[in-house]
Parts: C-alpha cells; sequence; structure tokens
C-alpha cells in the first residue's frame, strides 16, 4: 500500500509545532517574582522586630531563626531531627498509600462489597486524625511504630478514595473493547484499570504527603524522644520561639522536598502525561 | 420499495452464515418504564461480505452492535456465529468504535498489540505483526509515539490497526470514520476495504452516514425507528472495485441508491 499523504501531513504539524523557549523564560520569570516575595516579607518582618526586645521575643527574626538554624545543623539536632521525622513520614506515606490503594483499587472489583464498606469509609474518614493519637500511643508505644501510625492513618482514606474514583472513572467503552478482545476480569484489572487510575492515584498521593508529615508530627507531640514534632513541642513549652520556628522551616523544607520527590516519581511512572 | 422485504431475508436461525440475529428484542428499563430498543430483528452476515447498517438517529444501532457481539444479552429470539448459539464473547470478532478508546499510557505500538497480549501470543511476534500492519496503515515511523502527539485520523489507523492484528473473521464497526474530517475518512474508508477484502474478512458497519454506507458495502440494511426493526435491505452493486471510495461515489449508480435509501429513512423519522 502507497504511504499516506494524510497521515504524514499531519506528522509534520505535530513535530513542528511549540518552540519551548518562552515557556521556559516564564517559569524562570515566575520563580525569580517569588524569591523576590520571599525576600520582601522577610525584609518587613527582620524590619518590624529588629532591636525591639519584646516583638524578637514574642515573634522572633529571620536572622535568629537563622541563627538557631546554624546552630541545630551545628549540633547535628536538626539532620536526625529531620531524619526522624521523614523516615516515619515516608514509611506512613508508603503503608497508608498501599493499602488504601490496594483497598481503593479492590472496590472496582466488587460493586456490592464496595456499596457495603462505603459508610465505614465515610465514618472513618470523619474522624480526626489527632482524636486517634491517645490510642495509637497505647497500641503501638512511644517509638517509630506510633508515628507510621499516626501518619498511615492520616494518608490511608484519602488513599482509598481518590483510588476508587480512578478506577471507577475509567471508561466502559475502554472495558468493552477488553471484552471483545477475550480479556478476563483480571486482564481487564491490570491493563486497564489499574494503568487508567494512576492519574487520580498520583493526585492523591501529592495530597497526602502533606498529610503524612502532619500525622507523624502530630504522633510525635503526643509522646517522643526526638523528630521535628518534638523539637517544636518542646522549644515552645521553653518559649523558645525563634527555635519553633526554625524547626518549622526545616518541617516546611522537607515537605517540599517529599513533594518534590513525588513529582519526579509521578514523570517517571507516567511519561505519557508529561508530553502533554 | 425496490429493497426486498423483512421477512424475506431468513426463514429460520440460519446455521451457515458467518453471523446470524434470528427476531433479537431488547429493551432498556427507563424509571420504571419499560423502553422497547430492538423489535423482532432478523439479518445475517456472510463470509467476506461487508454490510452496513443505517437507521435514524438513536433507533438503537448501538445496542443492536453490542448484542451481535455478546456485550448486552437479548431479551429474546437468538444470536449464531457460525451456527452455534452465542455463549459469552465470540473469539474472533474486531470492535470498533467511534472513540478510538486508545489507552494514553501505550505507545501505538503497544495498542495494537493489545489483543494479542491478552490472547499471550509472545512478544516478539506480537510487535512484528502489529509493525508490519501499523506501516500498511500509513503509520511507520509512529510505532513509539503515544496516542496523545497523534492527530485525529492516525490514532484511528491504530484503532483500525488495533483491531485487525488480531485476524479477526468479522468485524463490527459502529461508526468508526464519523469524527473525522472528509479527506481523511474517504482515505481510511479505502485502506479498510483493501485490508478487509483482500483478506476476505466480513464487516458489519453501523453508520448514520448513507454515502459511506452505500460506497462500502455489498449489502445496506435499513433500519426503522425504535423498536427497531429491518425496514429494507439493498444490494449494493457499482462495478468490479470495491476498494476505491471516490470510485464508488463517482459511480452512475451511486447517487440512486443513495437517494433510495434516504427516502427511506425519512419516511420512518415520522
Amino acid at each position: 500500500m502507497n504511504s499516506n499523504p494524510i497521515a504524514s501531513a499531519d506528522a509534520g504539524q505535530i513535530l513542528d509545532r511549540k518552540p519551548p523557549a518562552p515557556r521556559s523564560r516564564r517559569v524562570y520569570n515566575i520563580f525569580l517574582t517569588q524569591i523576590a516575595v520571599l525576600a520582601l516579607l522577610l525584609a518587613v518582618w527582620e524590619f518590624f522586630t529588629h532591636g525591639n526586645k519584646l516583638a524578637t521575643f514574642l515573634f522572633a527574626s529571620p536572622s535568629t531563626i537563622g541563627g538557631f538554624l546554624g546552630k541545630m545543623a551545628l549540633d547535628g539536632s536538626l539532620w536526625t531531627d529531620m531524619y526522624t521525622t521523614g523516615l516515619e513520614t515516608v514509611l506512613g506515606f508508603v503503608v497508608g498509600n498501599c493499602i488504601g490503594t490496594l483497598i481503593g483499587l479492590s472496590f472496582w472489583y466488587s460493586r456490592f462489597v464496595s456499596a457495603v464498606v462505603q459508610p465505614f469509609i465515610v465514618a472513618l474518614g470523619s474522624i480526626p486524625t489527632i482524636a486517634l493519637a491517645p490510642i495509637v500511643i497505647i497500641w503501638f508505644g512511644t517509638g517509630l511504630a506510633s508515628k507510621i501510625a499516626m501518619s498511615t492513618l492520616s494518608v490511608v482514606v484519602v488513599a482509598i478514595v481518590t483510588s476508587y474514583k480512578g478506577a471507577l472513572g475509567v471508561d466502559p467503552d475502554q472495558i468493552n473493547l477488553m471484552r471483545t478482545l477475550g480479556a478476563r476480569k483480571f486482564q481487564i484489572f491490570r491493563k486497564l484499570v489499574v494503568p487508567a487510575s494512576l492519574t487520580d492515584i498520583f493526585a492523591g498521593l501529592k495530597m497526602t504527603v502533606g498529610f503524612a508529615l502532619v500525622g507523624a508530627i502530630i504522633g510525635e507531640f503526643m509522646s517522643s524522644s526526638d523528630g521535628l514534632g518534638h523539637a517544636i513541642f518542646k522549644a515552645g513549652s521553653l518559649y523558645i520561639i525563634p527555635k519553633v520556628f526554625a524547626a518549622l522551616v526545616a518541617t516546611i523544607a522537607l515537605a517540599l522536598v517529599l513533594t518534590f520527590v513525588v513529582g519526579k516519581v509521578e514523570r517517571i511512572l507516567t511519561p505519557w502525561r508529561s508530553i502533554d | 420499495m425496490n429493497g426486498s422485504e423483512p421477512g424475506a431475508i431468513s426463514a429460520g436461525p440460519s446455521r451457515a452464515s458467518l453471523l446470524s440475529a434470528w427476531k433479537l428484542s431488547k429493551s432498556y428499563m427507563t424509571g420504571g418504564k419499560v423502553t422497547p430498543v430492538i423489535g423482532e430483528l432478523s439479518l445475517t452476515l456472510e463470509p467476506g461480505e461487508i454490510v452496513s447498517v443505517v437507521g435514524p438517529s438513536g433507533c438503537g444501532k448501538t445496542t443492536l452492535l453490542n448484542v451481535l457481539c455478546g456485550l448486552l444479552a437479548p431479551d429474546g429470539g437468538e444470536v449464531r456465529w457460525r451456527g452455534a448459539r452465542l455463549a459469552g464473547q465470540p473469539s474472533d470478532v474486531g470492535y470498533m468504535l467511534q472513540k478510538d478508546l486508545l489507552f494514553p499510557w501505550r505507545s501505538a505500538l503497544a495498542n495494537t498489540t493489545l489483543g494479542l497480549e491478552i490472547r499471550k501470543v509472545p512478544r516478539a511476534a506480537a510487535e512484528s505483526r502489529a509493525r508490519a500492519l501499523l506501516d500498511q496503515l500509513g503509520l511507520h515511523g509512529f510505532a513509539d509515539f503515544y496516542p496523545s502527539t497523534l492527530s485525529g485520523g492516525m490514532r484511528q489507523r491504530v484503532a483500525l490497526a488495533r483491531t485487525l492484528v488480531n485476524d479477526p473473521a468479522i468485524l463490527l464497526l459502529d461508526e468508526p470514520f464519523a469524527a473525522l474530517d472528509f479527506q481523511t475518512k474517504l482515505l481510511i474508508e479505502s485502506d479498510t476495504a483493501k485490508l478487509v477484502r483482500n483478506t476476505g474478512r466480513a464487516v458489519l458497519l453501523i453508520t448514520h452516514d448513507i454515502e459511506e454506507a452505500v460506497s462500502l458495502a455489498d449489502r445496506v440494511i435499513v433500519l426503522t425507528a425504535r423498536p427497531t426493526r429491518v425496514k429494507a435491505v439493498y444490494d449494493i452493486s457499482l462495478g468490479e472495485d470495491r476498494t476505491d471510495m471516490i470510485a464508488a461515489r463517482e459511480h452512475p449508480r451511486f447517487a440512486d441508491y443513495v437517494r433510495r435509501i434516504w427516502s427511506d429513512l425519512e419516511v420512518s423519522r415520522s
């Protein structure tokens, strides 16, 4: 058969479009403006607290916070606290999302089971995680396990809901197509439902990074001997407000790093979407 | 009317035909009310034959297609594949809709091999068959492209390759070219006709486009409004070569077929 004029004409258009330069310049401009806004906020903060002992005591100041960050980095407590909280968060995030995604996707298998379980999920989701903290400490002790459990609990319901939403969103015509190709239910699940749900699953993952971190820190508030939550709680109890802020900065840095990693993993696992 | 009467198609469930439907009926329940969609519809499809089905919009053509390929169970009547009563999904049917239904996470090649993968054909064999077919459909060099980077016409060609690579005896096509621009449509129709006629496959093409129905098919079945049944059947003869859609449309009898089918549809709209 002859090569097709329409197909190759289309191909030319596709390969030529979108010069990339303006977009990357726009991203760069946004980044510069963000840095400028941050610098301005810090400058205003420093200006109003500088030389004012009471204000510095109550609101801290960028320079005192920076001082504490330096001190904590040098004595190593910054790194051990970040490591502890990071480990709790990552483990809770992974465990919670694995369990939640498995449950959410498996609901696709049985409308009956999912209908039966639905109200229980809603009930579980409406409990504030912090209310469970005392029980979790009693059940899992004061060590790593209770923080992972808190973090898992903060994540799991969102993971169930987002993955089930993804599984239900699969185009019924695509399911019919799989059936006409002779696919059995498990093949439909593995080759269609799971990959089709990835978009929703990753949306859930990005959302739950923060939840996992909150869960770990709540766990540390209740009872712990290290971690960023512990540092915040202790510094707060002793009225060392710049140290509270220093630990908060470290917490934010941790959240940004984890979100970045999830974004990277998403781009690696769903390469067809980065083309846009 | 020049088409034969519905009753003349078959005297009973045909055993010889590739596909036969006998007195099919199907209703939907909507808000506690029964809406009959298909009413006592019979048709047959012989090996190597291209049959188009046209009908007024919303007459239940898609429901008919889903019943024929076992996705929906009929309320009454029966469907036979090669004379055997249909149970579950027939194994050698290719199914293609207006939506290309390509999986965005699979390349054009991996979309094409989907059916072979499901049937556990070794990967190397599956990929070489798929590549050959994509080349034949004018997609040489696009095998590794994701669907999101292909044009509508190219995507529908990939969908056609995904259907043909399984070597189905029958293709069930539900308005597969309806979303394409006219020029692309004629080219894909011609390619489809070539690939189908050269390999002796049978096609049941559901369409609302009368010109498409006439130019592609050996037989056109006109359906009535709901509950749909066969209103008329036209045997189409437009010369020897039936793989060139432009030649078919220029044939002296073409306009006459189109006019007669159009007037049938006009009547059933009321």
